[in-house]
């Protein structure tokens, strides 16, 4: 198939489920590559958390940290969310590997920030310029990216987010105001990962396994309900955005990076065919770099 | 310099990664495109982009420098919008849309009241898809318009948004027809007529949930358009067709289909003005207002309701 065939398809399939995509597609060994919009900027969201988890491993490679050092998280002061270290009530002490388990497997946004706190914004940055990252950037936390969503929403809180004025003065959905990147930087970044350029292959074996062990099965995953094909991910999420990039792996060896990145019409929190098109346009993009 | 000409030429290129490509899409040759972006380059003393054999890529220092560039080009194209209407006198130009189900007795309220708030001023109204308009609006072929809800509202400013309840034409005798006001789960067991999917996906899964969400979800979607043709469905097979009361499903002195309100939370077109961000004046104002008021005089829109409950999943990943 074309490119301009392939770019067709997905177009279809991402009007088809009421969104606007872009994506990049890469084949980690080979760099044949398919896209649509990949060099524009995106919202992260909590697809941001990879580039945590990378700096954290390349700290660790360096010797400036120990993943197995322990981290105290007492209930007080946890970035809201509704999952890992966020939800939990009572205080809990664990190592920084398993906090990185815990915000790339649940998005975990209270681990995202405790490992944030422990190597700096400007690590991240670091981190993503080294890899070549150009159009990648970290300007706040997570918990400072959910305070100015609560800002701009006002006293109606969540509720809110679903009237279309508050969606067209949110800070956090305006790549040029909050934490951002392009579907190819990411594409890039996973490729690093998968190829143990990012960081030696014991700490690039350790990323992978954390990346395999997300649970959310409704978005990259959907698109290929093969067993013996290994998905490895990291979703993002905002009102109206849905996110996810990740590393599909075939038993022939053939291993593709991708970078889904959507915007919803709708302002409604659940929405099943929005998330079920990142697989689609997923698995469209996966097929045409198989293609013989 | 040029330094506006200048800006379209890097945000092309910037945007489409491409040389040629950009050329093509400023209808232009590829040789001065490159020249001009290295004129820019010596203008600012910042390199834009990296170019290798295969590919240009923005740099870090583009990066930075994109987003004034965009916002730069849109206040020009304000300032020329405002020129030519300033130009013009009274006698400037509005280029303003509508979608296709407003009704007749709308639009002309629409009119007049514009004409109140704006007299002299011409009005270019088009009819177009709620897509339509927000392709307009960004190629700058499009000032003001009325849209559907829900769409992509990135980049733009909203008016007020508006329900126009929907209610649900039925065949005369069919029991429902009882009811001064009809549940939806009282409509299990009929097919729904409603607009191709591909018209507004986004409206029609939001339609299909509300139905959904009431307590009727049809066996059969029958794809159509037009008051004869759903008139036709609700007559011979089984079939009911929703619109709002102003929609002229039903036509005076009508002895075989009968519309009915809808009970409850009632689904809704939902509308409202809109127009790109930064480019509103005071005549795309009026025509917002103006719109409103038309919706809300003749064709019983009210403002949203309270929003209903919202249980945020895990899956939702953020949390207030």
């Amino acid at each position: 198939m074309t490119d301009t065939a392939t770019a067709a398809r997905l177009d279809a399939a991402f009007a088809d489920a009421g969104v606007t995509g872009w994506l990049h597609a890469v084949d980690v060994d080979s760099g044949t590559q398919v896209g649509v919009r990949a060099d524009q900027p995106v919202c992260t969201a909590s697809v941001h958390k990879l580039c945590v988890l990378v700096t954290l491993h390349e700290l660790a490679a360096a010797g400036a940290l120990d993943l197995t050092e322990q981290v105290e998280c007492p209930p007080d002061g946890r970035t809201p969310g509704p999952t890992g270290l966020a939800a939990m009530l009572d205080p809990v002490r664990l190592s920084l590997r398993d906090t990185a388990f815990l915000m790339m497997s649940v998005s975990d946004n209270t681990a995202a920030d405790l490992l944030l706190r422990r190597v700096g914004l400007d690590a991240v940055n670091r981190t993503a310029a080294r890899l070549g990252l150009t159009r990648t950037r970290a300007v706040h936390g997570f918990g400072e990216m959910l305070g100015t969503m609560r800002e701009d929403a006002g006293p109606g809180g969540a509720r809110a987010l679903a009237d279309p004025h508050v969606i067209t003065r949110l800070r956090a959905l305006d790549p040029a105001r909050t934490n951002r990147s392009t579907p190819r930087d990411m594409t890039r970044l996973l490729g690093a990962v998968w190829r143990d350029e990012a960081a030696p292959p014991e700490y690039g074996a350790a990323m992978r396994r954390i990346m395999g062990l997300q649970v959310w099965p409704h978005r990259l995953a959907s698109g290929f309900p093969f067993d013996d094909v290994h998905v490895a991910g990291k979703t993002g999420s905002l009102p109206t955005l849905r996110n996810e990039v990740g590393v599909v792996e075939y038993p022939d060896g053939g291993r593709y990076a991708v970078a889904v990145f959507t915007r919803t019409a709708h302002t409604a929190a659940v929405l099943p065919a929005a998330d079920a098109v990142i697989g689609t346009a997923a698995r469209i993009a996966v097929d045409a770099l198989r293609a013989p | 310099m040029d330094l506006v000409r200048h800006l379209e030429c890097f945000v092309a290129v910037a945007e489409e990664s491409h040389f040629g490509r950009a050329a093509v899409r400023l209808g232009m040759a590829q040789p001065p495109l490159s020249q001009r972006i290295q004129r820019l380059e010596k203008e600012l003393g910042v390199r834009l982009f990296e170019r290798t054999s295969r590919q240009v890529t923005i740099t870090e220092a583009g990066t930075l420098l994109l987003g004034e560039a965009r916002e730069l080009l849109a206040r020009a194209e304000a300032l020329r919008t405002a020129a030519r209407r300033i130009r013009d006198g009274e006698s400037g130009l509005l280029r303003a849309a509508l979608s296709p189900d407003i009704s007749g007795e709308t639009v002309a309220a629409l009119l007049a009241g514009f004409r109140r708030r704006h007299a002299g001023l011409e009005l270019e109204l088009h009819e177009l898809t709620t897509a339509q308009q927000l392709a307009g609006f960004a190629a700058h072929e499009l000032d003001v318009g009325l849209i559907h809800h829900p769409c992509d509202v990135t980049g733009l400013e909203l008016g007020p948004v508006l329900r126009r309840d929907l209610g649900v034409l039925l065949p005369r005798g069919a029991p429902q027809t009882e009811l001064d006001e009809v549940p939806l789960a009282a409509l299990t067991g009929y097919d729904l007529v409603l607009f191709p999917r591909a018209d507004a996906p986004a409206v029609y899964d939001d339609l299909l949930t509300a139905c959904a969400r009431g307590g009727y979800t049809p066996a059969a979607v029958r794809h159509g358009q037009g008051a004869g043709f759903a008139r036709g469905l609700v007559l011979s097979s089984g079939a009911v067709a929703l619109g709002p009361r102003d929609s002229r499903l039903v036509t005076p002195g009508d002895q075989d289909v009968v519309w009915r309100p809808l009970a409850g939370a009632a689904p809704a077109w939902r509308h409202s003005a809109a127009w790109p961000k930064g480019r509103g004046d005071a005549a795309v104002g009026a025509f917002a207002d103006a719109a409103t008021h038309a919706l809300r005089t003749t064709a019983g829109a009210h403002s949203e309701t309270p929003a209903r409950p919202l249980h945020l999943r895990p899956a939702s990943e953020y949390w207030l």
